[in-house]
């Protein structure tokens, strides 16, 4: 499959451009050629059939080294961490056989690390097929690495029409969001251009320099743009479509988004590292409401929780149970969902971030909706706060423009408001006013 | 003022802020349960104002709803006398 992938990348123009990175443009035929040197260096180092992580970020040589690595019939491991604790703790859970270091190609062999097999590998390396092993954060601390049939994923890539398209590489090398975007240009004959920082201002110097028109996104990255005063102090017209997902977007951001953006559109996509990226369609560009359309995945509603039967499924957990997966198939997400008119869908959170307030249930995301409604909070995150009368109970952390008022005041603001809007036990019991709220390096929420 | 007084008018203020009508407290008052003017969800959001503001005024760091006081006979959160006995004797722990 992989094979039937790169034979359609040559049928694109060799001159159209295919990567852009570190101011260097690099063609569809560049890119060929890449693949085929690092799989001749490959070739000399190992034999077909090993786990190998890539270690690094999106690059030309990322990219390349990939397809080297599938052409090869090995299993991938993307790493992007730069933290030595990090890569050890996925080294020692994902068990692969050799490291190599993408900016300098150098490999290093881990033989001698006799850690028992394991079966998913065992079947890809059976059926000749190429692997990628994806981490998601455990409850624990340490992450599950899951294993996927990579042969089987980018078999849903169609090569199909070649379009003219600049794309921005937001998301990661190691996320499967990021992929399904690299993917998806290539199968487009697009161009993908990769940032060095994922930072407001430099992003909106590329998408200005050179012409992006799909930017896929997070609601906190586009939050930040929004803060920042991007969208007032660039050119950003030539953006035909944002895409956002990974986390629940605020109603309140999209319509700012909406209102200083009024020619793009903004879709918002949903996908899990199970399951793979999950073609949707938004209710329209103003709305949080969206369809699944996929012939590859299947959907139910069970409890309010959205399962998907996906053709694209991790074939299993290396390091945890599967019991996110029932027997005939399906991947229990997490995600809440409510089923609103003609079949669209509103994702409304995470289920382990319900907050449960003496048995009542209350969504982080309606409580922060309300409390952005006011005009002097610039943002807010809702967590549950520990408590011995109610189990738990809502707390909150606020931005707010300048302290025009005391923070008393504030406070007593916010909670008024709540208040008058909000049912009382979904009243926060503590605000506390602070002048930043953290995210993660995926640019989702964390809390400390 | 005495550290009494000064409990007792942020309780007020609490309870003025919390029911939006001037309230007026003395050391018989009751707070939560038996007729009292606190209802649950106000009852946890006085503790977690409380462990604030004993923390700013007094520099204690005093978790106020656990274990012990909950399975007292007679609650501490029940009259505003109980409550200050409870603080002072919270204070005084540190």
């Amino acid at each position: 499959m992989v094979d039937i992938f790169l034979n359609k990348l040559k049928k694109i123009p060799s001159n159209k451009q295919a990567i852009i990175f570190n101011s260097k443009t690099h063609s569809y035929g560049e890119l060929l050629i890449k693949i085929n040197d690092c799989y001749n260096i490959i070739l000399d180092a190992f034999d077909h059939k090993k786990v190998v992580v890539i270690l690094g970020d999106y690059s030309f040589s990322s990219i390349a080294i990939l397809f080297a690595l599938c052409k090869h019939k090995c299993i991938f491991i993307p790493i992007i961490s730069e933290n030595e604790q990090e890569i050890k703790k996925k080294i020692e859970v994902s068990n692969p056989d050799y490291i190599i270091e993408s900016s300098s190609f150098q490999i290093t062999s881990l033989k001698g690390n006799n850690h028992s097999p394991n079966s998913y590998y065992d079947d890809l390396f059976n059926s000749n097929k190429s692997g990628l092993v994806l981490f998601s954060s455990g409850s624990t601390g340490n992450p599950k690495a899951m294993v996927h049939d990579f042969d089987n994923l980018i078999s849903t890539y169609n090569v199909n029409k070649i379009k003219n398209l600049n794309f921005l590489v937001f998301l990661l090398f190691d996320h499967i969001g990021g992929l399904n975007t690299m993917l998806n240009i290539l199968s487009m004959g697009s161009t993908m251009i990769i940032p060095e920082k994922r930072e407001p201002e430099s992003i909106a110097k590329l998408i200005k320099k050179f012409k992006v028109n799909i930017f896929p996104s997070s609601p906190t990255f586009l939050n930040l743009m929004n803060i920042g005063g991007i969208f007032e102090n660039y050119d950003l017209s030539s953006l035909k479509l944002i895409t956002y997902g990974t986390e629940p977007m605020s109603e309140n951001l999209l319509s700012i988004l909406k209102n200083k953006l009024p020619k793009t559109r903004l879709i918002q996509t949903f996908g899990t590292s199970e399951t793979g990226i999950i073609k949707t369609k938004s209710k329209s560009s103003e709305s949080l409401l969206l369809k699944f359309e996929d012939n590859n995945q299947e959907i139910k509603i069970m409890d309010g929780e959205l399962w998907i039967k996906s053709k694209t499924r991790v074939l299993g957990y290396i390091n945890h149970d599967n019991n996110s997966f029932t027997k005939d198939g399906w991947f229990k997400t997490g995600d809440l969902v409510e089923e609103r008119e003609d079949g669209y869908l509103k994702i409304i959170g995470r289920k382990s971030k319900v907050i449960n307030v003496g048995g009542e249930k209350v969504l982080p995301i309606e409580v922060e909706e309300a409390i952005l409604t006011l005009d002097f909070v610039l943002d807010c995150t809702v967590y549950a706060k520990e408590s011995l009368i109610t189990g738990q109970a809502v707390a909150v952390k606020v931005v707010v423009k300048s302290l025009i008022l005391d923070i008393k005041q504030i406070k007593k603001n916010i909670k008024l408001h709540c208040k008058k809007t909000l049912e009382r036990y979904k009243v926060p019991v503590e605000i506390i006013i602070t002048d930043k709220i953290n995210f993660t390096s995926r640019f989702k929420r964390k809390l400390d | 003022m005495e550290k009494n007084e000064k409990i007792i008018n942020f309780l007020e203020e609490f309870l003025t802020e919390e029911l939006d009508e001037t309230i007026k407290l003395s050391l018989d008052s009751k707070l939560f349960g038996g007729g009292g003017p606190l209802d649950s969800m106000a009852l946890v959001t006085l503790i977690v104002e409380l462990e604030e503001f004993l923390e700013d005024e007094y520099n204690v760091n005093i978790t106020l709803a656990d274990e012990k006081a909950m399975s007292r006979r007679t609650s501490p959160f029940s009259r505003v006398s109980y409550l200050i006995d409870y603080l002072n004797e919270k204070i005084n722990n540190e």
